[in-house]
């Protein structure tokens, strides 16, 4: 692998009705440009990942919107995959670098959900599961409440176990000024919030946000960037009732452990990592998925706080998460690799773990029909 | 909307489904209905294995509380999924009902 992240910007997430996809994308752009000192002209290619903009706005054919709106010359391309859209536009970025018919490229992650309906919203990204789920009147929330449905019965975790998950990314989110909820909550908080599809509650489940993100690869390393170990996605059926496992997103393994191999590491290495926790039972899943814990110990584990910032795990979700930080669909996966990448460089604030030299992403598309995993390793002297 | 030409091309998938037996293997109560489903909510939603270990994801009906649980006994029967379209076609498809099993 010879590919480095040399910027890396997030835009504020939240509901920010004054600011179109066209500002999001600027600033995230913009801003990633300037941490990497490149300029427009030094970019060869655009990675827009994107899931609603048509089905919502209307608006297809991102690539050549954002490469307008940018102003930037070469390739330009929407990639989409569902909420992995911003993992799979990362990929897709590394993979130009690495072919080398690209030198530099930017990926972009942008969403704009808020101005519409939460029904319409609903609808919209129940285009990432199957015809059939849709039909049987299944939400996202639903897909995932049988999950956590199953895993309850086969191991005996408790909604409070989940909720303990929600009070982690809050209490991240409280320090990290771009978070869309930065107010911290208690267990008893989740467990008081509105049902949305049992057992999930308002608070077990991330909002509907706006929001950009953008990254810098490039082929030559630099001690200011950070490596990229690994890239992998893997993939598993559309549909939740075809899976092997309702304990388990198959695909999650599949990319981890693809991932580990390129990387030449394994878990016990990683000191940092942003997951996909849609809903709280998605972060339990991806800590055994990713290899952290044995199958059915997570959810005891992480209400023990072994993965909160100063436990004794690994550091997991950082920036507050999909379910504080927000997660406006396209922009997620790469808003987890500008988190990685300021935690391995040191610009995490006061989320900063402590000698952070290995960091993982993991960016799943619906209920875990696709799974992009990213490892990326800080910077080594000697390196060229 | 569906349309009405996708609905007639999987009719044959519908009419294969009527009457099989299942299990339910996990549930949930759909309280924040999407919006075609509005009309119903809240209603459940099981993911049912069958015989042939296929699994269907069906909205459950006449349905006691004592039914939401997993292992609960079901039979795959047609009913009406929305109201019609405004090219008057009705979809049905296929739903869950609970039953004493065979």
């Amino acid at each position: 692998m010879k590919s480095f992240v040399i910027g890396a910007k997030t835009t504020k997430f939240g509901e920010l009705w004054s600011t179109s996809p066209r500002t999001l994308a600027k600033q995230a752009v913009q801003g990633a440009l300037k941490d990497a000192g490149l300029k427009k002209s030094g970019v060869h290619a655009i990675y827009v990942g994107n899931m609603l903009s048509g089905m919502l706005g209307g608006q297809e054919h991102l690539g050549a919107f954002f490469a307008d709106e940018l102003n930037i010359a070469g390739a330009a391309t929407k990639i989409e995959g569902a909420c992995a859209s911003g993992g799979l536009a990362v990929h897709q970025g590394v993979v130009a670098v690495e072919s080398g018919l690209y030198d530099t490229v930017v990926v972009l992650g942008v969403e704009k959900m808020t101005d519409h309906k939460p029904e319409a919203v609903a609808l919209a990204l129940m285009g990432a599961g199957s015809d059939q789920e849709r039909l049987s009147g299944a939400t996202f929330p639903g897909l995932y409440a049988m999950l956590a449905r199953a895993y309850m019965e086969t191991y005996g975790a408790t909604e409070e176990d989940f909720a303990a998950v929600s009070v982690k990314n809050h209490f991240h989110a409280s320090m990290n000024p771009l978070a869309q909820f930065r107010r911290e909550i208690t267990v008893q908080d989740v467990l008081r919030s509105a049902k949305i599809a049992d057992p999930l509650k308002l608070l077990d489940c991330s909002p509907i946000s706006d929001g950009a993100s953008a990254v810098v690869i490039t082929s030559k390393a630099s001690p200011a960037g950070v490596r990229i170990a690994a890239s992998v996605v893997a993939t598993d059926t559309l549909a939740l009732c075809d899976r092997g496992s309702l304990t388990s997103l198959q695909a999650t393994k599949d990319a981890s452990s693809r991932a580990y191999e390129q990387a030449g590491c394994g878990p016990s290495d990683v000191d940092v990592c942003e997951v996909h926790d849609c809903f709280s039972i998605a972060e339990v899943l991806a800590m055994e998925d990713l290899g952290f814990y044995k199958k059915g110990t997570a959810a005891k584990a992480i209400a023990r706080q072994e993965t909160r910032l100063g436990g004794s795990g690994v550091l997991v979700n950082s920036s507050g998460g999909l379910k504080a930080c927000g997660h406006p669909v396209g922009a997620t996966g790469v808003k987890q690799v500008v988190e990685v990448v300021d935690q391995l460089l040191g610009r995490a604030g006061s989320r900063q773990q402590t000698n952070a030299h290995i960091g993982l992403t993991h960016n799943v598309g619906g209920s875990g029909a696709t799974a992009v995993v990213h490892v990326f390793e800080r910077y080594q002297k000697g390196e060229s | 909307m569906i349309s009405p030409v996708k609905i007639w091309r999987n009719q044959s998938s519908i009419t294969s489904y009527r009457g099989r037996h299942g299990v339910v293997e996990s549930w949930t109560m759909i309280r924040v209905p999407l919006g075609t489903y509005a009309h119903l909510a809240p209603y459940p939603v099981v993911l049912v294995k069958f015989e042939d270990g296929t699994r269907k994801s069906l909205q459950l009906v006449d349905w006691k509380k004592e039914d939401l649980k997993i292992g609960t006994r079901i039979q795959v029967v047609i009913r009406r999924i929305t109201e019609s379209n405004d090219e008057g076609v009705i979809p049905y498809g296929l739903k869950a009902k609970p039953c004493d099993g065979k």
